[in-house]
């Protein structure tokens, strides 16, 4: 409950405060944040499971979002940026699909 | 992460017992096929899901069970708070991005070498379109040009067409000259002297003449015998009177000279008289008629 109330509470702050961001971050933002939805939904998927440990939780989010903008820069960098960001994002994509499965198994039963 | 912790197997574990009362009739081959495995795991959690509150041993709870703990009652444990910190920063992010993506253009989040070929893309457009511009603009100047020049050729035409159907007789004509009236009592005016007179007044200039009903024009002849003179076959009595537009400076002078057309009237009797005006209205039309032969050499 406290965690729900964490990302409304993050996503209203976002709206109203509307912070600058510095340019650095600017183009990591966006595949930061899918690598932290994709952790998300392997956290929530896990709790399902009863496997959720909230240290396992904090490494994978960190790290997620870590190397994800590790390889947009490095993408950057070897002039590759567009088609790496795109690649990240397709196999953030697939894991995040996998798992809203297996959250739906477990919700819906089906 | 949960890559490497995705026991597929546990996953019905709960949902299997109730399930399979309920919908089993419905389900498809590949569902059924998916259930079956998991008989053989589940079957000591047949403890009946439909009473939540009586989880008979904690560790066989379903996933539903547990989202339902885990959201209520809320309970501040380390865990939440740390999950509630890390989730706080991801609807930051996700706020943030959305806006920056929804209140600026698709270029905000575009990165350099995107943004130089857009550059290039936009000047490249700029080029075509200022040629295109440049290009139209001369087209327009052009046909305005030449617009007005065939304006400017069509009032020349119609200003030439006048002034030779003032010379050929097709239009009327005014202006100021001087009327010549030659009275013949006694029918001694022979055609050569209106020739004369005729003749006279072109010498001295005269640009549109008409004797009595007569229109002049170049190949106006005079015919006949004293008294009973035609004029282009057509006969015409005394007094014969000459409407002559031209300078009434040049042609009255030049009709009243010693010895000259006046004078020469004079001595057969006749009586000529030279009145200046300052309009004359020579109305007496020809009609245009068209040569069989001759065709303009111009063009």
């Amino acid at each position: 409950m406290i965690a729900v109330l964490g990302l409304v509470v993050g996503v209203v702050v976002g709206l109203l405060v509307r912070p600058e961001v510095p340019a650095v971050v600017e183009p990591y933002l966006p595949i930061a944040v899918v690598a932290a939805l994709d952790a998300v939904f392997g956290g929530l998927r896990a709790m399902l499971d009863g496997i959720f440990v909230d240290k396992v939780f904090v490494v994978s989010f960190l790290s997620n979002v870590v190397v994800a903008a590790l390889i947009v820069f490095l993408g950057d960098k070897l002039g590759v940026g567009a088609q790496l960001s795109t690649g990240v994002v397709v196999v953030f994509g697939i894991r995040i699909f996998s798992n809203a499965a297996a959250i739906r198994r477990h919700v819906f039963r089906a | 992460m949960n890559d490497e912790n995705k026991p597929v197997g546990n996953d019905p574990d709960g949902s299997a017992p109730d399930e399979r009362p309920a919908g089993g009739p419905e389900r498809g081959d590949a569902a059924r096929g998916r259930e079956l495995p998991s008989l053989q795991g589940a079957a000591p959690a047949s403890g009946a899901p439909e009473d939540p509150g009586a989880p008979q041993e904690p560790q066989q709870l379903t996933g539903r069970q547990r989202l339902a703990a885990g959201l209520w009652p809320p309970r501040v444990t380390r865990a939440q708070l740390v999950v509630a910190l890390l989730l706080f920063g991801l609807g930051l992010g996700l706020a943030i991005q959305v806006r920056s993506n929804n209140d600026d253009s698709a270029l905000r989040g575009a990165r350099q070498e995107d943004l130089v070929r857009i550059l290039d893309e936009l000047d490249n457009r700029t080029q075509r379109l200022e040629d295109e511009k440049s290009r139209l603009d001369d087209q327009r100047t052009e046909l305005e040009t030449s617009s007005d020049q065939a304006e400017e050729a069509r009032k020349q035409t119609r200003e030439k067409e006048q002034q030779l159907g003032v010379l050929a007789g097709t239009v009327a004509a005014q202006g100021p000259g001087i009327t010549l009236t030659i009275d013949d009592p006694s029918g001694t005016v022979s055609p050569d002297m209106l020739l004369d007179a005729l003749q006279e007044l072109r010498a001295a200039g005269a640009e549109a003449i008409q004797v009595n009903d007569v229109r002049v024009v170049a190949r106006t002849y005079f015919s006949g015998g004293g008294g009973d003179v035609q004029v282009d076959g057509k006969a015409v009595t005394a007094p014969y009177s000459f409407k002559v537009i031209g300078k009434p400076q040049d042609l009255e002078p030049a009709l009243n000279i010693p010895g000259g057309v006046v004078q020469t009237l004079e001595k057969e009797q006749a009586t000529a008289t030279v009145t200046r005006a300052e309009k004359i209205i020579v109305d007496a039309l020809r009609p245009a008629k068209r040569p069989d032969y001759a065709r303009s050499s111009s063009r």
